[in-house]
This record gives C-alpha cells, sequence and structure tokens, in this order.
C-alpha cells in the first residue's frame, strides 16, 4: 500500500487530458469562427467593399463636385457604368464616396459608443451599489427617448456634417452598450477569480482591468460589430428623410432620398437599387461577422 | 406582488422625470434660445419676449420644468402655428392612425415570429432552420424604408397586385375599410420586427430545450409536443415580453418611416412634416409623447415578465 | 425472473469529433422490492446506464446494442409512444438538482398532477388531490396548503420530496434514483434516504440506487455493482461487497477513503492517473493502467464478469481478497483475507497560538428596491465565534449549509468584513486593516477556493496565474518569480511544462493542485482552504489530501480546513469545531469529538452521515436530527439548535447555551443537556445525562 503521489511526468502520461498543440486565444477563436463558412463571406464582402469604397475612384475616376447638368440621368453606358444621377454625377462614383461617408461614419460611430458605452457600464458594475442605481436609470432613461425622432430633430437644427453625424449616432447607441457591460460585470466580479485577486492583496482597479474587462471583451467586440451595422442602418434612414449629411458630401442614404420620386416614375432604378443593395449586404456581412463572433467567444469558453 | 408592483412604477416614474429633464435640456441646447426654437427663425422679438414670459424661460430651470410638466400634465402639449392646430388635438388626429399600423404590424410578426422560432429552435440545423435563419439576417440587415420601397415598387407598380399607397382618410374606420391597402404597409412594417421575434425566440427556445426540467417532464412520460408548448414555450415567451418593452424606439422608428413611404397619415408622417417645416411645438410634443409611451411600454413589459415567472413575484 | 433485466448493454454518444461509448458492454438485473445500489466515480456510465433505461439520453446518444427488460416485455427496442406509456407509470425517475429539475413557472401541485394525468384517465380535480396525497406520503408538512406553491419556495430537501412525489404518483414498480442526495445537506440526505427506503417497503417498490457514496450504498442497498470506464467490475450483495471485495478498483476505493484512515491518520491510498478516455478505450482491462496488481496479460485481454460463485461476480483475472462459495445461499468467505500492515502516523507536536479570533460577528443586510434600500431584515451568518489555531496543526471547521464556516474563513483573509469582533494573527489585529497593511498581511494568510473552475482566469495561463501573487506583492525578478512558479507546480505534483496550459486543460484534480499551489506562492504560514476536496471523486480527493497532508509537514504550514464532509475533516484534522446556524456548538480534539461527541447536533452529524460499513449503518437508531434548517434571517432564541433537537427542554428557548469545558483536552460544547460529564464538578446547572 505504499503507493505514492505519482511523478510529474508519469500523472502526464497516465491522467492528463489529451495535449493538444498549445494554440493561444486569438488563434483558437480564429478557428472558430473561420469554422463559420458566412462569417468568412461576410469578411470577403466586407474587404471588397472597402477596397470598392476607397481605392475605386483611384481607377474610376469621376467627378464628384460639380453638377453636369446635360447629363442628368442618363442610362449606364460605357461612360458611365451605373448611369449618373439628377445632378449628373457618375452613380458609381457616387457609390464609392456614398459608400466611403457612409462606412467612416458607421465604424466611427460604433467605435465611440462602445468605447464609452463600455467604461461607463464597467464604472456601474463594478461599484454596484447607489452609484449602478443611479447610473442605470440614466441609461434606463436614454433606452426610453424615441432615438430617431430626436436624431431627426437634431438633424432639422444643426443640419450636420459627417463627423457630428457619428456623435449624434453614437450618443443614443451607448446606451444598450452601457447596459449590456454593465450585465457582464456584474456576473464576472462575482467570479471567483476576481476575488482570488483580492485575497492576494491586488487592487481593484488591477481586478477591473487584467480579469473582468479581457473576460468581457469578447461581448464588447460582438456588441461592436453588430453597432457598425445598426449605425449605418440608421444613417441611412436619415440620409433617405433628406436630412443626412449636405451636398456634395453624400452616402448611401441620401442617395435614396429620391425613393419616392421613383415610385412616381422620375428617377430611375440605377438610382436606387444599387445603394439600398449594398448597404444591405454591408449590414448583413457584419452581422454574419458578429454572430460567428459570438460563438467563437462562446464555445471557447465553454471547453472544459 | 403589490411592493413589486409599487416599486416598478416608481422606477418608472423617475425615468420619467430624467427623460423629460433631458428633453427640456435639449430644448435650451437650441441655438439662439428655447423660445427662438419654440418659435422658429421668423420671431419677432414681441413674439419672442411675450413667449419668453409665457413659458417662464426667463426664470431658472426647474421652475420651468414644474411649468412645463404641469402644462402637460393639463393636456396642453403646445400648438401649431403652421397647422393652426393644438398638438394635442393634432395627435387625437393621427394617433389612433398610427396604432392601427403599429398594432397590426406587432401582431402579425408576433403571430409569425413566435412559432416560427419555436420551429426553428426544434428543427434546428435543418432546411427550415437554415431558410428562416437567412429571412431574419435579412431583415435586420434591410433598411425598413427599403424594404416598403422594394414592396411597392414589385408589387404595386410593375405588378397591381396592391395599392402603392396607403388608405388616405381621417377616419380610422375608412382606413379598415380598406384592407388591400393595408398589406403592404403592415408587411413592411413587420418585417424587421419578424427577425428580432423569430431569432430571440429560436435562442430562448434552445436554451430551455436542455435545461433539467426538460428531462424530468419527459421522465414523466411527456411527449415532445407537450414538453415543448405546455414547458418550454411558456418558460421562452419571457425573453420576448421583455424585449418587446424594450422595441418601442424601433416601433416608433418603423412607423415614421413606413408612413413616409406610403404617404399614410398618422403621426409619423405628421413628425416627418412638422420636421420638413421646422415646426417645433410637434416635434417636441410627439417626443414627448413617445417617450412616456415608451417608459410606460417597460412598465407594462416589466409586470408581464412578473406574471410569466413566478420568481419575480415571490 | 428479474423485475429488471439489463443485458449486454451499449450507450454510445456522438459528440462533434468522436463518439463517446458511455456505456460499453453492461449486464444488471434488479428484483422486485430490492434495492440496487449502482456505485462509481465521474465518467464510469453509471448516470447514462440509468438513462438509457428509460431512453432518456441526451442529444446525441443512442443504445447501440444489448437489451433492457421490464419483466418480459423488452423496453430498449419500443416506439417513442410506447416508452412513454412506461415513462413515470412503470418506472420513474429522481435527480440530482431538485431545484433545476422542477419547472420554475408551475406550481408543485401541477407538476405532480401532470405525472397523473399523463397516465390514468382521471378528471384535472382527481389529479389534484392525488398530487396532495403523494405529497404528503413524502412527508411534506400542510400538503394542501403548499400544493400551489411554485419550486423556489421550498428547501433543498422539501423539493426532493415534492420529486419523488412526482415519481410516484403513479405507483411505479420501479424507481431510478440518480445522486438523489448528493446536492443535500447531510442531515436532510439522511432523511431523504429514509423516505424512499420507506416508501420502497410500502409500496413494494424497487429501487435502482445511482450515487458515488459509498457510504450511501453500505446503508442503503441489498446489492451493489461497481462500475468503471462504462462497465461493471463487481456486483454482490453489500455486505459481501465491503466485507470482502475482489476487484482490485473496489480495493483501492476502499483503502482512498478518509474514514478507512481516520485512526491512523497514516497516508491515504490514492490511485494513480486517471480513467479512462471512453472515445477510444484502451484494449484489455479498463482498469490495468492505474492497478497496482497489473500484470501483462491484463493489459491485452479483457477479463468477463465471472466469480466462484454467481452471488459475487467481478472482472479480473487476479482479484484480490478471500475465496468465497454459496453455502446453503450464503455467500460464505473460504480463507480471510490477508490483514494489511497498519503503519501508525506521527502526531504534529502543537506549537503557539497562530491566529486567535474572537466573538466574531457577521450579519448580512437584507436590502430591497435598487435605489432607495430599505432595509427588511439581517441575516445573522456568524453570532459570536471564538477559536484559536496552533500552529503547524489542522483546525477542522464542520457544518452544513448556512451554518456560517465559509463567512469565517472569508473573513480570516479579508474578503468579508467582521461586523464585530477580532482575529488576531500573530498578536497583531487583522480584521480592521487596509491598504497597504492588508496587502502585507496577505502573505502571511492565503485561502484556497472550493470550486477551482470558478478561481482560476479561464484566459490566463497556469504560468500567469501563480505569478500573479507575486507580482501583486512585488517580490522578486521576473526570472526569479517564473522559478518560483515552477518549483511551486512540482510541489503539488504538476509538471513544470504545464505552465502555458489554460485552467479548462486540468482535469479537477489537477485544478485544485493548481489553485493550492496559488496559495503558496507567498509562502502564508496560514491556508485557509474552503471545501477543496468537496468537488472530487474519492481517488482524486485522497491525492489531494495526501498532497495537503505532505505539504503541511514539508513547509510547517497551518490550516483552517472548512468541510461538510466529516469524515475529511477527521481525518485531516487536529482540532474539529462544529458550527450550526453561525454558533460554533463544539470544538475540541478530533478524536474526543467525533467519539465521544458532547452537543445533540454533533451526534446527529456523526450519526447521519453515512459510512463504509454496513453493518454499523444498519445498526444505526433511525432517530436522527429533525426538521429543517430554520431561517438565518430569524434564528431561533436561546439555543439556535433547539427546533431540531431531541433534547430540548424550556431553558434551551430562553437561556443561550455557553461553551463550557466537557471530556478531556479543552473539549468544548454549549448544550444545557450536553451527552458527556462536565469537567468542573461545580456545575449549578441542570446534569441531567442522557446517554
Amino acid at each position: 500500500m505504499a503507493n505514492v503521489t505519482v511523478s510529474a511526468d508519469e500523472l502526464a502520461q497516465l491522467g492528463a487530458p489529451p495535449a493538444k498543440k498549445r494554440r493561444g486565444l486569438v488563434r483558437r477563436s480564429w478557428d472558430v469562427f473561420a469554422e463559420n463558412r458566412l462569417a468568412l463571406v461576410g469578411l470577403g464582402f466586407i474587404v471588397f467593399i472597402v477596397l470598392f469604397c476607397f481605392l475605386g475612384p483611384v481607377f474610376y475616376q469621376t467627378n464628384q463636385s460639380t453638377t453636369d447638368l446635360i447629363n442628368t440621368m442618363c442610362p449606364p453606358s460605357g461612360g458611365h457604368l451605373l448611369g449618373c444621377n439628377e445632378l449628373g454625377y457618375d452613380q458609381l462614383g457616387r457609390l464609392m464616396a456614398g459608400g466611403q461617408t457612409s462606412i467612416e461614419v458607421g465604424l466611427a460611430a460604433a467605435l465611440v459608443a462602445v468605447s464609452f458605452g463600455t467604461l461607463y457600464g464597467a464604472i456601474s458594475g463594478f461599484f454596484g451599489g447607489v452609484v449602478d442605481a443611479v447610473m442605470m436609470r440614466v441609461v434606463d432613461a436614454g433606452l426610453s427617448l424615441p432615438s430617431l425622432m430626436v436624431l431627426i430633430i437634431a438633424a432639422v437644427i444643426f443640419h450636420p456634417s459627417p463627423v457630428v453625424m457619428i456623435f449624434a449616432i453614437a450618443v443614443f447607441y451607448w446606451f444598450a452598450v452601457a447596459r449590456l457591460v454593465r450585465g457582464e460585470t456584474l456576473t464576472l466580479r462575482t467570479r471567483e477569480y476576481v476575488q482570488a485577486v483580492k485575497v492576494v492583496g491586488g487592487s481593484k482597479l488591477r481586478s477591473v482591468i487584467r480579469h473582468v474587462l479581457p473576460n468581457a471583451i469578447g461581448t464588447i467586440i460582438v456588441q461592436a460589430t453588430f453597432a457598425v451595422a445598426d449605425s449605418i442602418l440608421t444613417l441611412s434612414g436619415l440620409g433617405f428623410l433628406g436630412l443626412g449629411v449636405s451636398a456634395p458630401a453624400t452616402d448611401w442614404g441620401s442617395m435614396l432620398s429620391g425613393g419616392l420620386n421613383y415610385l412616381q416614375g422620375s428617377d430611375p432604378w440605377w438610382l436606387i437599387y444599387p445603394p439600398g443593395i449594398l448597404i444591405i449586404l454591408t449590414c448583413i456581412s457584419f452581422n454574419f461577422i458578429g454572430d460567428a463572433l459570438r460563438d467563437a467567444f462562446e464555445t471557447r469558453l465553454q471547453r472544459r | 406582488m403589490i411592493g413589486f408592483l409599487i416599486r416598478r412604477i416608481g422606477q418608472a416614474l423617475i425615468v420619467l422625470v430624467i427623460v423629460t429633464i433631458i428633453v427640456l435640456a435639449l430644448v435650451h441646447l437650441f441655438p439662439g434660445g428655447p423660445v427662438k426654437a419654440l418659435l422658429g427663425p421668423r420671431a419677432t422679438p414681441q413674439q419672442l419676449a411675450y413667449y419668453t414670459q409665457l413659458y417662464g424661460f426667463d426664470k431658472p430651470f426647474y421652475e420651468q420644468y414644474i411649468k412645463w410638466v404641469g402644462q402637460m400634465l393639463q393636456g396642453n402639449l403646445g400648438y401649431s402655428d403652421k397647422l393652426n392646430q393644438s398638438v394635442t388635438s393634432l395627435i387625437g388626429q393621427d394617433l389612433p392612425k398610427t396604432i392601427v399600423l403599429v398594432l397590426l404590424g406587432t401582431i402579425v410578426s408576433l403571430l409569425l415570429g413566435i412559432p416560427l422560432g419555436v420551429y426553428q429552435a426544434v428543427r434546428r440545423y435543418s432546411i427550415g432552420d437554415y431558410v428562416l435563419t437567412g429571412i431574419s439576417f435579412l431583415g435586420y440587415a434591410t433598411p425598413t424604408f427599403f424594404f416598403g420601397l422594394l414592396l411597392v415598387d414589385w408589387f404595386a407598380v410593375r405588378t397591381h397586385i396592391f395599392p402603392p399607397f396607403a388608405p388616405n382618410s381621417s377616419s380610422v374606420l375608412t382606413i379598415l375599410g380598406d384592407p388591400r391597402a393595408l398589406v403592404l404597409p403592415v408587411v413592411a412594417y413587420a418585417f424587421l420586427l419578424f427577425a428580432l421575434w423569430s431569432r430571440y425566440m429560436r435562442s430562448s427556445v434552445m436554451d430551455n430545450l436542455v435545461q433539467d426540467y426538460v428531462r424530468t417532464a419527459r421522465a414523466k412520460g411527456a411527449s415532445e409536443r407537450q414538453v415543448i408548448w405546455g414547458h418550454v414555450f411558456r418558460n421562452s415567451l419571457v425573453s420576448i415580453v421583455t424585449l418587446l418593452g424594450l422595441s418601442l424606439p424601433t416601433l416608433v422608428a418603423g412607423a415614421i418611416f413606413i408612413e413616409v413611404v406610403f404617404n399614410y397619415p398618422g403621426m409619423g408622417l405628421a413628425f416627418y412634416n412638422a420636421a420638413e417645416q421646422v415646426d417645433y411645438q410637434v416635434l417636441l410634443g410627439f417626443t414627448v409623447l413617445a417617450t412616456a409611451a415608451t417608459v410606460v411600454g417597460n412598465l407594462l413589459a416589466d409586470i408581464g415578465y412578473a406574471m410569466l415567472d413566478p420568481r419575480v413575484r415571490y | 425472473m428479474a423485475l429488471l433485466q439489463i443485458e449486454d448493454l451499449h450507450t454510445n454518444i456522438q459528440l462533434k469529433d468522436g463518439v463517446v461509448h458511455a456505456v460499453d458492454g453492461v449486464t444488471l438485473h434488479v428484483d422486485e422490492g430490492e434495492t440496487l445500489g449502482v456505485v462509481g466515480e465521474s465518467g464510469c456510465g453509471k448516470t447514462m446506464t440509468a438513462l438509457s433505461i428509460m431512453n432518456l439520453l441526451p442529444v446525441g446518444g443512442h443504445i447501440t446494442g444489448g437489451s433492457v427488460k421490464l419483466g418480459d416485455k423488452t423496453i430498449s427496442t419500443l416506439d417513442a409512444a410506447a416508452m412513454r406509456s412506461i415513462r413515470g407509470n412503470e418506472i420513474g425517475m429522481i435527480f440530482q438538482d431538485p431545484l433545476s429539475s422542477l419547472n420554475p413557472t408551475h406550481t408543485v401541485g401541477k407538476q405532480i398532477a401532470e405525472a397523473v394525468l399523463l397516465h390514468r384517465d382521471v378528471s384535472k380535480h382527481d389529479a389534484y388531490e392525488r398530487a396532495i396525497e403523494v405529497l404528503d406520503m413524502v412527508g411534506l408538512p400542510r400538503a394542501r396548503e403548499r400544493v400551489g406553491e411554485y419550486p423556489h419556495q421550498f428547501s433543498g430537501g422539501m423539493r426532493q420530496r415534492v420529486m419523488i412525489a412526482m415519481a410516484l404518483a403513479c405507483e411505479p414498480k420501479l424507481l431510478i434514483a440518480d445522486e438523489p442526495t448528493t446536492a443535500l445537506d447531510v442531515t436532510i440526505q439522511k432523511q431523504i434516504l429514509e423516505l424512499i427506503d420507506d416508501l420502497r417497503h410500502r409500496l413494494g417498490m424497487a429501487v435502482i440506487l445511482v450515487t458515488h457514496d459509498l457510504g450511501v450504498i453500505a446503508g442503503r442497498a441489498d446489492r451493489v455493482a461497481v462500475m468503471y470506464a462504462g462497465r461493471v467490475v463487481e456486483t454482490t450483495d453489500t455486505a459481501a461487497l465491503f466485507e470482502n471485495p475482489r476487484h482490485p478498483y473496489t480495493e483501492a476505493l476502499f483503502h482512498a477513503l478518509p474514514e478507512k484512515s481516520a485512526e491512523t491518520r497514516e497516508r491515504l491510498y490514492s490511485i494513480p492517473g486517471a480513467p479512462p478516455d471512453l472515445v477510444t478505450p484502451p484494449p484489455g482491462c479498463r482498469f490495468a493502467p492505474r492497478c497496482r496488481y497489473a500484470t501483462d496479460r491484463c493489459r491485452a485481454e479483457d477479463p468477463a464478469l465471472a466469480g466462484e460463485t454467481t452471488a459475487h461476480t467481478y472482472a479480473c483475472f487476479f482479484p484480490v481478497g478471500a475465496h468465497e462459495k454459496t453455502v446453503a445461499g450464503q455467500l460464505v468467505v473460504v480463507e480471510p483475507a490477508p490483514a494489511d500492515d497498519a503503519v501508525p502516523a506521527d502526531v504534529p507536536v502543537a506549537g503557539d497560538v497562530v491566529l486567535s479570533a474572537k466573538d466574531l460577528v457577521k450579519d448580512f443586510p437584507v436590502t430591497r428596491g435598487a435605489l432607495l434600500r430599505r432595509k427588511v431584515g439581517t441575516v445573522s451568518a456568524v453570532a459570536g465565534v471564538s477559536f484559536d489555531i496552533r500552529k503547524g496543526e489542522t483546525l477542522g471547521l464542520v457544518g452544513e449549509s448556512g451554518c456560517g464556516k465559509t463567512t469565517i474563513g472569508r473573513m480570516l483573509v479579508g474578503l468579508e468584513k467582521p461586523t464585530s469582533g477580532a482575529v488576531s494573527f500573530a498578536g497583531k489585529d487583522l480584521a480592521r486593516s487596509s491598504g497597504r497593511q492588508y496587502r502585507r498581511e496577505r502573505r502571511d494568510i492565503q485561502y484556497m477556493f472550493q470550486d477551482s473552475y470558478a478561481s482560476l482566469d479561464p484566459r490566463m495561463r497556469a504560468g500567469s496565474i501563480l505569478r500573479e501573487p507575486l507580482i501583486v506583492q512585488h517580490m522578486g525578478s521576473r526570472r526569479e518569480q517564473q522559478a518560483k512558479v515552477r518549483e511551486m507546480l512540482g510541489k503539488v505534483g504538476l509538471p513544470a511544462a504545464w505552465t502555458e496550459r489554460f485552467p479548462h486543460e486540468f482535469s479537477g484534480g489537477q485544478r485544485q493542485r493548481l489553485g493550492f499551489a496559488r496559495a503558496l506562492m507567498l509562502n502564508p504560514q496560514l491556508i485557509v482552504a474552503d471545501e477543496p476536496v468537496s468537488a472530487l471523486d474519492v481517488s482524486i480527493q485522497a491525492q489531494v489530501l495526501n498532497m495537503m497532508r505532505d505539504l503541511q509537514r514539508e513547509l510547517g504550514l497551518t490550516y483552517l480546513f472548512i468541510s461538510h464532509d466529516l469524515s475529511v475533516v477527521r481525518y485531516l484534522s487536529n482540532h474539529i469545531g462544529v458550527m450550526y446556524l453561525g454558533k460554533l456548538v463544539e470544538i475540541g480534539t478530533a478524536d474526543e469529538v467525533y467519539l465521544r461527541p458532547a452537543h445533540p447536533y454533533t451526534k446527529g452529524l456523526i450519526e447521519s452521515a453515512p459510512t463504509a460499513d454496513p453493518a454499523a449503518e444498519r445498526a444505526k437508531v433511525n432517530e436522527g436530527i429533525t426538521g429543517e434548517l430554520p431561517s438565518a434571517l430569524h434564528p431561533p432564541t436561546g439555543c439556535r439548535f433547539r427546533t431540531r433537537c431531541p433534547l430540548a427542554q424550556e431553558i434551551c428557548s430562553s437561556v443561550e447555551p455557553e461553551l463550557k469545558p466537557y471530556g478531556v483536552g479543552n473539549h468544548l460544547a454549549a448544550c444545557h443537556f450536553a451527552l458527556q460529564p462536565p469537567v468542573e464538578a461545580t456545575a449549578p446547572t441542570a446534569t441531567e445525562q442522557v446517554p
């Protein structure tokens, strides 16, 4: 009966879980992500559309600042691959210019909203108590505001530039992010590995930065991805209503402001379908990516 | 239960107060001052002085706030010079029509989305699931107004199955009496909502199907149908109820877009027209109303949640 | 003919990357009216076997071979509808966690009535009446009133009674109980197991009792089947199994039990390695890689279940123990097995007092409302506890849920601040420190968490987790820290190369070792270990306990060992403190408290805990601690234990008993009617002794 604790090598041989190749978290998340073919398609499309909008004008040069009233509404042809719009601008070039604005505003608004929302939610969740209660009432109030209505009012008054648009959209989006991050923080705060930091003498700050945030980062990234799609949609909605960025700058939504004219027969299809379809494809791509990222982060944590 | 109700109503009131403070603060952010904002850029100095005194904008903020809230509670939401109507009467005129649209759209999306969500969860990874998932993703990614445009283009302009405009009348009954004209607006409105409910229901049912109590129900001899509809369905519904409460801003936004596209004479179209005309009274009044509706909606959703989940009540 | 006959059952579970052969050739039978115990550690297939009987397998699970017969009916091949008419009707099943196993949004009555309505053609009203009747039968007080309540409104023990009621509503012939008491307190466990036994006799039912707890088997099962790696490795009646185990695994299990070595305090036998991977099981005997008697034949050939008599079969070529034969229907041992030579352990010399707790009190306010927090009550978690811990010794703190032992542990390491009272360590007062002083104190007292999975950051590698204490305390250069990490890994028996692994790549026992290594990093003098082995299988538990024991000797550590498991506490501790509802009711040396308990609660606790000795289990008086744990929001006046104490009198509700000495060696107990003679001859209070 003299058996003793087995030596380390024997333990490794006998009892160790099957030794997989030691891969980092990033690598393993990527693997799960890459299994999702839709996400890869989405990623591919995003890459394509970014190149299209930002590099496209280098190869397909059009004049986007001076109107050409002779050529209004010209149909697609060799000189103008997608025709011209009501002011004579080349439509394909306009798509690229509009795309730049839509994507820039979308990405920036998402970035601002998620950054601020994360900070706010993390502080609220970590401190808890009265601080949390007050901060969350503010978030509740923000979530109760009919965001589109207030955005419309703001657009009417201020005639915003793209930069102002970014902040305007972000101002309404961060509430949802804050609530989500606060929920995550509350959950993670009670996890024992956060308490363990205190037991070894670590500060609260260390807990948040080294332990809570890294474990919440998955949710945050997923949120950010969806935020980009939502921001693009919001911007396009405002543009359709005629309240987006002012000429000669444009975005995909503003290009659709002639939508009702189209239905009445005065605007041709090449003014309406291309921007609309690009909005749908771009947003759906971000959604595919976000969905796959959500799966990737979840399975990683569940692999026990 | 009573205690829970009181607490929730208290919270709702606090939120309402904060929100109205925010709205009033927004008014003050207008360039040129709040009175100018309310009256427009062409107001004469006399008008400005008169209304400044009338609304008390020369008084401290909290006094203005109390006065304003007092007025609102009495039913006075402002007056639109451009339309020569009080905002309240405008609301009385247009709100019922918007409610018809929103109600129909929400009900249709719920009636389709919830059962299909359950179906997707039960038959996950089947062809049907993938197809419905694809449709949901499209629903998330398509701007509501664009979908409306497409529907009109395909079903009204190019083909003539449905009329291109929504029924245009000031009477709700007349509107309801022309169902064909309501089909496209309602479908366009419901598309995004359908995507939301079916997705959430799918994920909620999937979560519940692997819970222990389902195994117990099966161990008692319950059939799959009894398990799904007798046990899982109700427990999955709670997430939808909360979601319903939170999606009021979405419901409002959808109404604005659809009414503009289909020229439907509800509050959304009125709001849009007010924006074009820069009619601040209408804009503000409608915003306050929509906000109050959202707060009440959230409260009702919480109460609904408590009714579905006894753990919250006791 | 047996009531249930399982013949060569094979059940597979289809995973994304591979097929798990969870049940790989199991043959069992259950006769009418008897209790068959199926015992084994996690992953042995006992739960899968139970689920296979009723075809309740999880997603991806299929019976791929063999048969299950109920009477003369083969039920493993029935179609869905026919199987449904058997579930809940002829066979009932109860599960481990009654909270998650009951639908939270249906009333208790509705869930039981559902079971009736599914199989009997009665009205809803009659079904409800039956529900009340059955709830009464399982001992739920005020059944008629409580039938409309929801599961979360009941305590754990009550919920399990509800589950039993649900399973028995249609009076099945067979009840399958899968770990029915694992999630319950020991005293409640006893009540539930007695209830199942009682119902078995009353309803003429057979029971399959699936558990990992050998003590439960010893007390409740008529026959036992021991499972390992998807197979049955030994089966016989209970007395024979415990008296004369033949399979090396069974023998090893018994030797790994702390209670077997409690008297001698020698090292536990720990089975090396871990159970085999059931996706690709090894050829030959599945236990061979870990068996101390294995030969080449064992590694190549797979032994079948056989034995000298059919009453005791085992799957081993070289069984241990003594030969047996059946004489007039009784199993008789032919030659006695050779006795083991027990090596007595050395008793550590107790030193000076290293930690002293005085009148510790912790109250948790209960608030309602988010913004306006109104205090609606106070939970009295710890209500005036004092004790000393001496250098080099282990103080075991034992008690059931809600007794406050975990809260005390957390107060000692600063995770909770005491409401009042003092903790002094090496003379200095701890409880009030904060900031830099608090950080400095961490070097002396460290903590080992119960749930290793939750206490290790899943995103950090093992090396980083271990280095963190040193980084926080600014101890050593990077290289020195890494060297220390490797040193500590070695001390707890983990390979140094595993610094790059993530927590989920460790097994349960290995994670506990990692957690212990982290506790050692700062060279503490005192380690507070909160339920460190509660979630582990017996064989892994033995490994971790041995490790803790060895390191205590080697590094001169002092332990506060918190657990609800008396046998583990008794094995490892020099002194034991017994807690109940926030009070320390008894404290003394381990032997004194265990062998001569003075407090009725301690006695009840000892008696309720199942031990792996069938004779002792049967001999236990069936009267134990009755009733449920009172709410900590409104603890009973006077003595907090009086509501469940068989000796309670008038004085117990008005005067709170103080800790007074009894027996030998500073053995204290707080009871007016203690079970041992008091030390002072001049005891003024009532001296009626109850033997």
